[in-house]
């Protein structure tokens, strides 16, 4: 049994389609990434899941209930961190994850899960409205983790969160994914997608363009990473034999490497380096998501 | 099965009794009264004795006003609140279904309105008690009771409208706005009905349906209910002179079974508007219930 199905869900604001029939399964234990740029309908799609917006036309199961009709009974197994939520200035962080505890008649202890979300004591016992966005984004995933639910519901976890914050967020999904919980989330920032994901849905417009396995979505969208280096002197042809190095070109002062492996970036910094190349300067980056849709919709369309 | 009601209740209540707004009312109230009953034979137009009675009559006559001021303070946010600072998300990612929220955010609104309430009238017994000597059991009872029912009806209006609406400002519009329109725009719009059916205004003796027809304001329906109880006039506040009837017409001939030509049909007895406002209770509630149920929270 799947544990997100979804048939023909489709919400239509007015004229404005923001999802269009989307057809998605996700199974147990998996790790669902949900790709796409602000505004594609990720939200909205979620929102629909967890019963916040009606469909205009479709529907959608969670472990097997309709998530209309069995929305409040669902949350006892799925862990829920919302897009625009909002917790209680007044009081504590200590005193939100009791009242969640409470209200999923569950026994988890406060102290295990704040740890797990990277707030310690001194944290808790402060109100809510002292706490950054990064620490309201922490307490929030704790609260969804109260209940140890079959199924987290992530919308931009990151969103918020600094560097660590974000480390920790990918750590806490993979152990989640490690303890058997399947994990949804939604993200328009590939890099964290190709994180921690095993599997992505990409989203435009409403419209689901592509399902994948990350590592075939790697190997489609080709290159990993392009390199961008300003280097005066002349460059060894032995850069092109590097291990992942997909192409070489330069134009004036300009070398342009694609990798298709991470580690591939490294290495050509070295090769250059051991020859004697002067770097003066250095930019690495990614395929952009309009480079990841270019790669399916012409695949698409060929 | 799904969380209970009582957890969002218990919470609300402590977050509602931290709200200055509902205590500042409350003080206001209660500081009106202290101004008021000393000098409580100045509200009554003749030279009168006040009574203990006469003297709860005023109380209700300024309670219109600030009874429903109080529930709306307490209600109107209740709902729409949580919905614009995104709480409401988190609610209902535990296991709470939409009714429930309603029914423990109504069940907390309900407590605190009738705990300010209570206060109030606490005070007022004492003032009556000392200025004016006790009340009648059966008086002050009824005189409570009204009250409280009052204040049900309009926590019941101020939270429903809360949850029927998606902003601040259209949960306000929807509370304080049927509100004025029960104070000024009910009486205008009965004798208004009642001229263009007849062809003139209401006279002293006027056709029964008329008297309903005012009387399915709650407002009125609680001055009813609080003269019965009281066996005192309650004056409507404001009172407009819409009605055709003599300037200096004895107060026995302005009681509503006087200016009636026939016998007092059953939807004029005080029972009758005692189901009016158990109406008004109940019907806002269910009207938001319904809208918050079907809407998208967007």
């Amino acid at each position: 049994m799947p544990v997100i199905d979804t048939t023909n869900l489709t919400k239509r604001y007015g004229a404005v389609t923001a999802v269009d029939g989307l057809d998605l399964t996700v199974e147990a234990g998996e790790v669902f990434g949900f790709l796409g740029p602000n505004g594609a309908g990720k939200s909205t799609t979620i929102d629909m899941l967890l019963d916040y917006t009606r469909p205009t036309a479709g529907s959608a199961t969670i472990l097997g209930r309709d998530v209309h009709a069995h929305a409040a009974e669902l949350r006892y197994d799925v862990g829920v961190l919302p897009e625009g939520f909002g917790l209680y200035d007044r009081l504590t962080g200590r005193r939100h994850l009791e009242a969640a505890i409470r209200w999923h008649d569950a026994a988890d202890d406060p102290a295990t899960l704040l740890d797990r979300v990277g707030l310690d004591g001194t944290d808790a016992d402060r109100r809510v409205g002292q706490y950054s966005k990064g620490m309201c984004q922490r307490l929030a995933l704790a609260m969804a983790l109260v209940g140890d639910p079959e199924l987290l519901i992530l919308d931009e976890p990151s969103s918020g969160l600094d560097p660590h914050g974000i480390q920790t967020m990918r750590r806490l999904v993979r152990a989640a994914a490690d303890r058997g919980t399947t994990v949804f989330f939604s993200s328009h920032i590939l890099a964290e997608v190709e994180a921690v994901a095993d599997r992505v849905a990409i989203l435009a417009d409403g419209d689901l363009v592509a399902v994948d396995r990350v590592d075939e979505l790697r190997q489609r969208v080709g290159s990993g990473t392009t390199i961008r280096l300003h280097v005066p002197g002349a460059v060894p042809g032995t850069v092109t034999d590097i291990d992942g190095v997909d192409s070489v070109t330069r134009t004036g002062t300009v070398l342009e490497v694609t990798t298709s492996d991470p580690a591939a970036k490294a290495d050509v910094v070295t090769e250059l380096r051991t020859a004697g190349v002067e770097i003066q300067d250095l930019a690495a980056e990614g395929p952009s998501l309009e480079e990841v849709f270019t790669a399916y919709t012409q695949e698409v369309s060929a | 099965m799904t969380a209970s009601w009582i957890a969002i209740a218990r919470k609300d209540v402590a977050d509602a009794t931290r709200s200055r707004m509902l205590w500042g009312f409350t003080l206001v109230f209660v500081a009106f009264l202290g101004m008021a009953l000393p000098v409580a034979g100045e509200l009554f137009p003749d030279v009168v004795t006040v009574s203990p009675a006469k003297a709860l009559a005023g109380v209700a006559m300024l309670a219109q006003l600030f009874i429903p001021g109080i529930a709306i303070v307490a209600g109107y946010m209740a709902v729409v609140g949580e919905r614009r600072t995104g709480s409401l998300r988190v609610l209902l990612g535990a296991p709470f279904t939409r009714g429930r929220v309603l029914a423990g955010k109504l069940v907390g609104r309900l407590v605190v309105t009738l705990v300010a309430l209570t206060t109030g009238f606490a005070v007022a017994a004492a003032l009556v008690v000392a200025l004016y000597g006790a009340p009648t059991a059966a008086a002050f009872g009824g005189f409570v009771a009204t009250g409280l029912l009052l204040g049900v009806v309009f926590t019941g209006l101020a939270v429903g409208g809360s949850a029927a609406t998606a902003t601040r400002g259209h949960a306000m519009t929807a509370t304080i706005g049927s509100f004025m329109g029960m104070v000024f725009f009910w009486q205008p719009l009965a004798a208004g009905a009642y001229a263009a059916v007849t062809g003139g205004l209401p006279g002293r003796i006027a056709e029964p349906w008329y008297f309903l027809l005012k009387r399915v304001n709650p407002l009125e329906a609680y001055r009813v209910l609080t003269e019965a109880a009281l066996d005192e006039r309650v004056d409507a506040v404001p009172q407009f002179p819409l009605e055709d009837v003599p300037r200096h017409a004895p107060l026995e001939q302005l009681a509503m079974t006087n200016r009636l030509a026939g016998p007092v049909p059953f939807y004029l007895q005080d029972w009758f508007a005692a189901l009016i406002l158990l109406a008004w209770a109940v019907i806002p509630v269910l009207v938001g219930y319904h809208r918050f149920r079907t809407t998208d929270l967007g």
